[in-house]
């Protein structure tokens, strides 16, 4: 498999980006560590003939703990020490993105914005041409659920769900100026349209509150190896705790929908209880309770749903100061 | 017995050449560059099963930049590893039989071009109902031409049934104290070598065609191409350049093979065709899904009174090896315990998938973990430790099964008791909380497949030796070096036998114009019947220049011994003189030194049908233990610790044995835990997950701490002892995590791969059928 042929520019500013990016539209795709993007390429997953490298925005790349640029190394701010004093779930979450060597290619921008993913649509395009294609390739069904008009490719990223329990925000930059969103405002259902962003937008940063460092926090990550996978299920848990009585709380599901799930209706009736083992596993079952899962990743659906109330009790209890909290998060 | 003192043999050394491996200066096939080569690329079939109605290619070859472009046609001739199934076209002729195979090669100036013009091939086809598994081919098909292989003697999509009755096993089970019964099912599984299959086909103005390919059997490569080709062995030069590993997956003759050489003999300059991962998923031939009927009987004392097997494999579209898979299932379970009631039944079906093959552990694999599985339910019932059942049932070492294969070397016992000892088995097993276990199993295995595949009067393995002024002694052979270590065994055989050290031994195995026939890397046979060949012919040698020693300081031939580079009398020092003034002399009335040596394995077996299966000069036994523990909420198996121990009769140089059995571990650790082709109906005969990122195998991160004990049982037969040492070691890792998977939270998990979903199911079912 070789590289479709594109032409490469290389701006040096956010402003030249997004000129770029607004002049070619569906013809540019951005790539920052390209260690999503260049594989999708390889297997002729929607190629464009343009593409605009964020390598060169310098701008992107500083961070500190109330901000981290999109273009920041996932490894730079994994073993940042101030980030390990501060909000040691950001790099103990960074620590099971894919592996040692991809995490000092890949940004946490592309993190955020990795693309969503299905059996049916992570295949080269010899094997795609074999079914005919699906929603988000080159065909016109979906080939997980029947009949489905929308994508249910399932959003793989693992930063995500951390980040939007920590109340992050993201900076977004286009035509129009700067913006500001929520995090947990960022992304929009199907597995094709994703996200907020518009024509000849780009993420500039990530904003942490500075509140969050008050927050207990939790990331667990449910694969088949303990390195390389991409989650098949994330469980992020942030609360704020007065030993083990939950004050408040944000869980947040990767690699179930196609966008990170926020559970956080589900356990508002546990907000000023006491945590111990009954009611962590209570709250596990509420989150899990009514998740729709599809059969297009790695593990079937019923695991998948039986997992997401044990990977929340866990957490819960990691918060709670009941379960020590795993230097890697997982499992 | 205290070994002999040899100087090379039984000593750790790193294998020969491997310096320019981890440096990337040694180069495999796809470095190679003869000017003018062109890019090659296959086109294949997007459907498990059609008819092929059209095929045009007049578009695609008007493309400047395309240079030939071959089909199914150009080559009508079927090929296959084995003479009794020649059955798989180089490409698809008036059908294609599963997703992915060859439809046509082209070859063009470069990659982007070939890909522009396998859009340009305008082929037709007219799909029919594929077979997806097995027991779909079990139904009857009313009309022949219907079936995945019209020729075929059955009614239904059966490729081979094979059958083998000994004792009186009815009688047997009846008057068993215990028959332990179950119905185990297996996936498919890969050999993920590191380098995908590569080949680089020229055929020269003179008319001899030249190929480099990444093959585990580059004798069989060559047969197969001459016979597809139509040109005579003597025409035809196969080259093997360093191979990334192979584990049976690169051991038949291919269809990229011949589409290279097509290609190349039509437009006559070099094509290389190398694949990419996904090629290399569809094109494997890796472990046979299987389904697999075992029961085994005991008395109340422990002891196996008969066994009885039935396993249906899915072979996909083609042969292979298949036909030898068919007997393995049933036949290398004959050891290392005594049966004498023992009834086996094995049928291979065809089905509209890419073929099943030969894969490391071949056959044996998935039965023994079965056989092993009910082996402890028949120890749990007598109330007798496994281990302890398992050293009274042994073979003894100098004995016949009861199918009349002849054990020699047998250090079974010898392999349980290391694992068991260092292992703390006594206080461990039955004995740790819930969610922790030990589990122990043994394993039998062939050294080296007696039978040749072809019928032929050429010995399995010849070496030559030649040596000329400066000393340096160089050895041909075509036994294929994989990456398994048969070169430095070849320089250490001949460096004991002569003397040196293994610095002055060159090894040269890649060139069929040079080097004489080996049958190639499979069936564990290299080391002893390559091994034996070049203690021969190194001998041969060392008879030459003990001649010449006498001629020079008078004595007997038998006063002389062969140390340091040295020639040294042992009557009379004084008469010692250096290698180099031996060899000057010996050159003298000879030109160069050359030898010949040969191994052919003695008539073996018994004179019923399919006896010749299973066959070996001598068996390789081992015991391994493995601790894990259960994460009960998730199902996840973690490893603790694994002791293996292996009878490899001799460890020719200790290293490679053991990184061997490291790397056998972590083979059968993945199949255990987590490997498959994942076939979906819905995904209309592609594997699911052609990838190394969806296809997982062990990283290093799960891979458990492993003890080795080298077990030397000294084999009478085997070079300085050896036998095998490269696939046995499988074998007990598997059952070894079942039985442990036991121990620690009671369910027999009986499906490969063992998921953590399958075992939250199976605790649950356990938790029902006790409340
Ligand atoms: C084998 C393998 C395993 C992996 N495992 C994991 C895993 O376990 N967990 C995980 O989360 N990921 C995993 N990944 C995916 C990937 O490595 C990471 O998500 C990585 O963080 C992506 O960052 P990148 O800079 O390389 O993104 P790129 O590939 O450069 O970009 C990804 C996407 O983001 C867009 N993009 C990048 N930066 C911006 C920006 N500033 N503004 C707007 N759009 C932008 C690109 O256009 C592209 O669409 C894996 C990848 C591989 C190949």
């Amino acid at each position: 498999m070789i590289l479709p042929p594109f032409t490469l520019h290389e701006p040096k500013t956010v402003d030249e980006a997004v000129a770029l990016k607004t002049k070619f539209g569906k013809d540019a795709d951005f790539v920052a560590g390209g260690t999503d993007l260049l594989c999708n390429y390889k297997y002729e997953i929607n190629a464009k003939p343009h593409v605009i490298s964020l390598g060169t925005v310098t701008e992107l790349k500083s961070f500190d703990t109330t901000r981290i640029g999109a273009g920041a190394l996932l490894d730079d701010v994994m073993t940042d020490s101030g980030m390990r004093r501060d909000l040691p779930v950001i790099p103990a979450a960074i620590g099971v993105i894919s592996s040692h060597l991809l995490r000092q290619t890949g940004t946490v921008g592309g993190n955020l914005m990795v693309d969503t993913r299905c059996f049916w649509f992570n295949q080269s395009k010899f094997w795609r041409d074999s079914i005919s294609g699906c929603l988000k390739s080159e065909g016109d069904a979906c080939r997980v659920v029947w009949g489905a008009k929308e994508c249910v490719a399932v959003y793989s990223g693992d930063l995500a769900p951390v980040l939007i329990t920590l109340g992050a925000s993201v900076t977004i930059a286009g035509p129009k100026g700067r913006r500001v969103v929520p995090l947990g405002e960022f992304y929009e259902h199907d597995g094709i349209k994703r996200h907020v962003l518009g024509e000849g937008e780009l993420l500039v940063e990530i904003r942490i509150p500075t509140e969050a460092r008050t927050w207990k926090a939790s990331y667990r990550k449910l694969r088949t190896r303990e390195s390389f996978d991409f989650p098949v299920l994330g469980v992020a848990v942030a609360a704020k705790v007065d030993g083990d009585l939950l004050l408040d709380a944000h869980v947040n599901l990767g690699a179930v929908h196609t966008t990170p799930l926020s559970r956080d209706g589900a356990i508002s009736q546990f907000i000023g209880k006491r945590i111990d083992e009954a009611t962590a596993s209570e709250i596990g079952e509420a989150v899990a309770d009514g998740l729709v899962i599809h059969n297009n990743t790695a593990m079937t659906p019923a695991y998948r749903r039986k997992m997401v109330a044990v990977f929340t009790k866990r957490c819960f209890l990691d918060v709670t100061g009941k379960r020590a909290v795993a230097e890697t998060a997982s499992r | 017995m205290t070994p002999p003192s040899w100087n090379v043999i039984g000593k750790p050394i790193p294998q020969v050449g491997s310096r320019q491996k981890v440096t990337g200066e040694a180069l495999y096939t796809d470095d190679l560059r003869i000017p003018g080569t062109l890019v090659g690329k296959i086109l294949r079939s997007p459907h498990a099963s059609a008819r092929i109605v059209r095929l045009d290619v007049s578009a695609a070859l008007a493309l400047p930049g395309v240079h030939a472009i071959v089909t199914g046609k150009d080559a009508p001739r079927p090929f296959g590893v084995l003479p009794i199934s020649k059955d798989e076209p180089s490409m698809g002729i008036d059908r294609v039989r599963y997703v992915g195979e060859p439809v046509a090669g082209i070859a063009a100036d470069d990659e982007w071009i070939a890909m522009e013009a396998m859009k340009l091939i305008h082929v037709e086809y007219l799909p029919t109902k594929p077979i997806d598994d097995a027991k779909q081919a079990l139904a009857e098909v009313a009309n022949a031409a219907d079936k995945i292989h019209p020729g075929t003697k059955f009614g239904n999509n059966l490729h081979k049934m094979v059958e083998q009755h000994f004792g009186d096993l009815p009688k047997a089970f009846s008057e068993s104290f215990h028959v332990a019964k179950g119905h185990f099912e297996y996936a498919g599984i890969s050999h993920t070598f590191t380098e995908p299959m590569s080949a680089v086909a020229h055929f020269d103005r003179d008319g001899r065609l030249h190929i480099w390919s990444a093959t585990q059997v580059p004798h069989y490569l060559h047969r197969a191409m001459s016979e597809v080709l139509g040109l005579p062995m003597s025409r035809i030069r196969v080259i093997r350049p360093n191979v990334g590993g192979g584990f049976g997956g690169k051991s038949d003759p291919f269809p990229h093979e011949m589409i290279a050489s097509l290609l190349t003999m039509r437009c006559r300059r070099p094509v290389r065709i190398t694949f990419d991962r996904e090629e290399v998923f569809i094109s494997h031939h890796g472990r046979h899904p299987s389904e697999i009927d075992v029961a085994v009987g005991c008395d109340k004392n422990g002891r196996l009174t008969g066994l009885d097997i039935d396993a249906l494999i899915d072979g996909g579209a083609y042969g292979s090896f298949g036909v030898v898979t068919s007997y393995y299932n049933g036949v290398l379970a004959q050891g290392p315990y005594r049966i004498d009631n023992f009834k086996y039944r094995g049928r291979r079906a065809y089905t509209n998938k890419p073929m099943s093959g030969a894969m490391r552990g071949h056959g044996a694999v998935n039965t023994r973990y079965a056989l092993e599985l009910l082996f402890d339910e028949c120890a749990e019932k007598v109330g007798i430790d496994p281990a302890e059942m398992r050293i009274q049932n042994a073979l003894p070492a100098y004995t016949t099964t009861i199918n009349d294969f002849r054990i020699t070397s047998n250090g079974v016992v010898e392999c349980i008791e290391k694992v068991r000892d260092a292992s703390g088995w006594k206080d461990k097993r039955g004995k740790l909380p819930f969610g922790h276990g030990i589990g122990l199993a043994c394993s039998f295995y062939i050294s080296g497949s007696a039978l040749p595949i072809h019928r032929t009067r050429t010995p399995q393995s010849t070496v030559h030796i030649k040596i000329d002024m400066d000393g340096g002694v160089t050895v041909h052979s075509m036994a294929a070096e994989i990456g398994q270590g048969s070169d430095t065994v070849l320089a250490q055989c001949v460096a004991e036998i002569l003397g040196l050290d293994v610095s002055w031994i060159r090894v040269k195995t890649e060139d069929s114009d040079l080097a004489p026939i080996d049958l190639g890397s499979y069936s564990s046979r290299v080391t002893f019947m390559m091994g034996n060949a070049a203690i021969k012919a190194a001998e041969n040698i060392r008879e030459q220049l003990r001649k010449a020693a006498c001629r020079m300081a008078g004595g007997e031939p038998t006063d002389w011994v062969f140390r340091d580079a040295k020639v040294i009398n042992t009557v009379d020092p004084s008469k010692s003189m250096t290698y180099m003034e031996a060899l000057d002399e010996a050159l003298a009335d000879n030109g160069a030194l050359i030898a010949s040596g040969w191994y052919q394995s003695p008539k073996l077996g018994g004179a019923y049908k399919g006896a010749g299966a299973g066959l070996s000069p001598t068996y390789s036994f081992g015991a391994y233990i493995t601790e894990l523990h259960v994460d009960t909420e998730t199902g996840f198996v973690h490893l603790d610790k694994i002791w293996a121990a292996h009878d490899c009769g001799r460890a020719l140089n200790p290293l490679a044995v053991k990184s061997q059995i490291i790397g056998c571990v972590h083979m059968g650790l993945g199949q255990v835990l987590m490997e498959q082709w994942d076939f979906n109906h819905r995904s209309k005969g592609n594997i699911r997950n052609p990838s190394l990122l969806d296809y997982p195998m062990l990283t290093a991160k799960e891979m458990p701490p492993v003890d080795v004990f080298i077990v030397e049982s000294d084999d009478k037969e085997g070079p300085f002892g050896a036998k095998e040492a490269g696939e046995g070691p499988l074998l007990p890792i598997l059952p070894s995590v079942g039985n442990a998977i036991y121990d620690a939270i009671g369910v027999r998990m009986r499906e490969l791969p063992i998921t953590p979903a399958s075992i939250l199911r199976a605790l649950e079912a356990k938790k029902k059928g006790k409340s």
